[in-house]
C-alpha cells in the first residue's frame, strides 16, 4: 500500500456547497452526487489494487483514533471494505482512499475510475437469494451518512460517521 | 482428513468428525474473507458440499473479517447443502463478522451457535 502522506495543497473545503444526503430516505430517491473532493491538509491519502485487509487495518486505527466506539469502528470498517471491494470487482485502475476528521465526524472517501450507472444504487434491500448486491446496501445500512458522485470519469464515495459528542471541559482533536 | 489452504489473508482447514456416532465436516476459516479470496473460498467450500456431508459445521472464531461476497460464499452453501439434504451451522462468529450476519439477515436463515459442539447436537 502505498501511503501518499499529507497532501500539499489546501484548497478552501467549501462543505457548505454540498449536498448531503439525509441519513434515511425511505422513499429512496438516489443518492446525492458528492461535491469535488476537497483537499484538506489534514487528510491522509491511500492508494490500493487488492490488498483490502490493509485498507481496513488503516480505517480502523483511524477510526479508534476519532474516538469511534469498537461497534462503530466496525461498522465503517466494513463500509469502507465494501465500497473498496468494489473497486476491486469494477475499476480497471487503483482506488483512492482519503482519510479525515473533524469534531462533528469522520469521512472516508473512495474514489476510482470505475463507474456506477443506477443512480439507486445500494439504496434497496437486496434478498438474501440474490447472492449478490448486498455491498452498497451495507454500506447505506452502517454509515450515518453517504455521498455518491459517479460519472464516466470515475465514482467517488464520501462515507460519514458521527464522532461521539465532546465531553465537557475535552479539546477534541481537529 | 484435514488439509490447509492459504489464501492470501485466509486460512480454510477442514476435517471429518463424529458427535454421537453422526458424522459432520467442520470448516474452520481462519482470517480475513473479502472479494480478493471469495473466489478461493467458494471452491474449497464446493468440494465439501460436493461430499454430500449431512451437516457442515463453520467455525468462524479465527475469522476477523467477512464482507458480502464471503457472505454469499457461506448462503451459496447453504443452499445447496438444503438442495441435498445437509444442513449448513455457523460457529462463534467475532463482532465484525456477527455484524453483517446480522445485518443482512443470514443468521435468521443460517443457525449460529456458541459452540462447535452445540452446533454438533443440532
Amino acid at each position: 500500500m502505498a501511503r501518499d502522506g499529507n497532501t500539499a495543497q489546501r484548497e478552501p473545503a467549501d462543505e457548505g456547497a454540498l449536498t448531503r444526503q439525509p441519513e434515511s430516505r425511505p422513499d429512496g430517491d438516489g443518492a446525492v452526487p458528492a461535491a469535488p473532493a476537497p483537499e484538506r491538509d489534514d487528510s491522509m491519502s491511500y492508494t490500493y489494487t487488492t490488498d483490502l485487509g490493509a485498507i481496513r487495518a488503516v480505517v480502523q486505527r483511524c477510526a479508534i483514533e476519532a474516538g469511534l466506539t469498537e461497534a462503530r469502528a466496525i461498522d465503517l470498517v466494513l463500509a469502507v471494505s465494501e465500497v473498496a471491494a468494489n473497486t476491486v470487482k469494477h475499476a480497471k485502475s487503483p482506488g483512492r482512499l482519503t482519510i479525515w476528521y473533524d469534531t462533528r465526524e469522520i469521512v472516508c472517501q473512495i474514489h476510482d475510475e470505475g463507474v456506477i450507472t443506477d443512480p439507486l444504487a445500494g439504496r434497496r434491500q437486496p434478498s438474501l437469494d440474490a447472492l449478490g448486491g448486498h455491498g452498497l446496501w451495507i454500506v447505506n445500512q452502517v454509515c450515518d451518512q453517504v455521498e455518491l458522485q459517479s460519472d464516466e470519469t470515475g465514482t467517488t464515495i464520501r462515507l460519514h460517521m458521527n464522532r461521539p459528542a465532546a465531553t465537557p471541559g475535552h479539546d477534541p482533536v481537529a | 482428513m484435514w488439509y490447509n489452504k492459504g489464501v492470501d489473508l485466509l486460512t480454510v482447514s477442514v476435517t471429518a468428525r463424529e458427535s454421537a456416532g453422526e458424522p459432520y465436516t467442520l470448516v474452520e476459516i481462519t482470517g480475513e474473507a473479502d472479494v480478493t479470496n471469495t473466489d478461493e473460498l467458494r471452491r474449497l467450500l464446493d468440494e465439501e458440499v460436493s461430499q454430500q456431508p449431512r451437516t457442515l459445521i463453520i467455525d468462524l472464531s479465527g475469522l476477523r473479517f467477512m464482507d458480502s461476497s464471503a457472505l454469499h460464499a457461506l448462503l451459496r452453501v447453504n443452499r445447496s447443502l438444503d438442495r441435498q439434504g445437509g444442513v449448513l451451522a455457523l460457529v462463534s462468529p467475532q463482532a465484525a463478522v456477527a455484524k453483517i450476519l446480522r445485518l443482512t439477515t443470514a443468521d435468521r436463515l443460517i443457525p449460529v451457535f456458541g459452540s462447535v459442539a452445540e452446533a454438533a447436537a443440532g
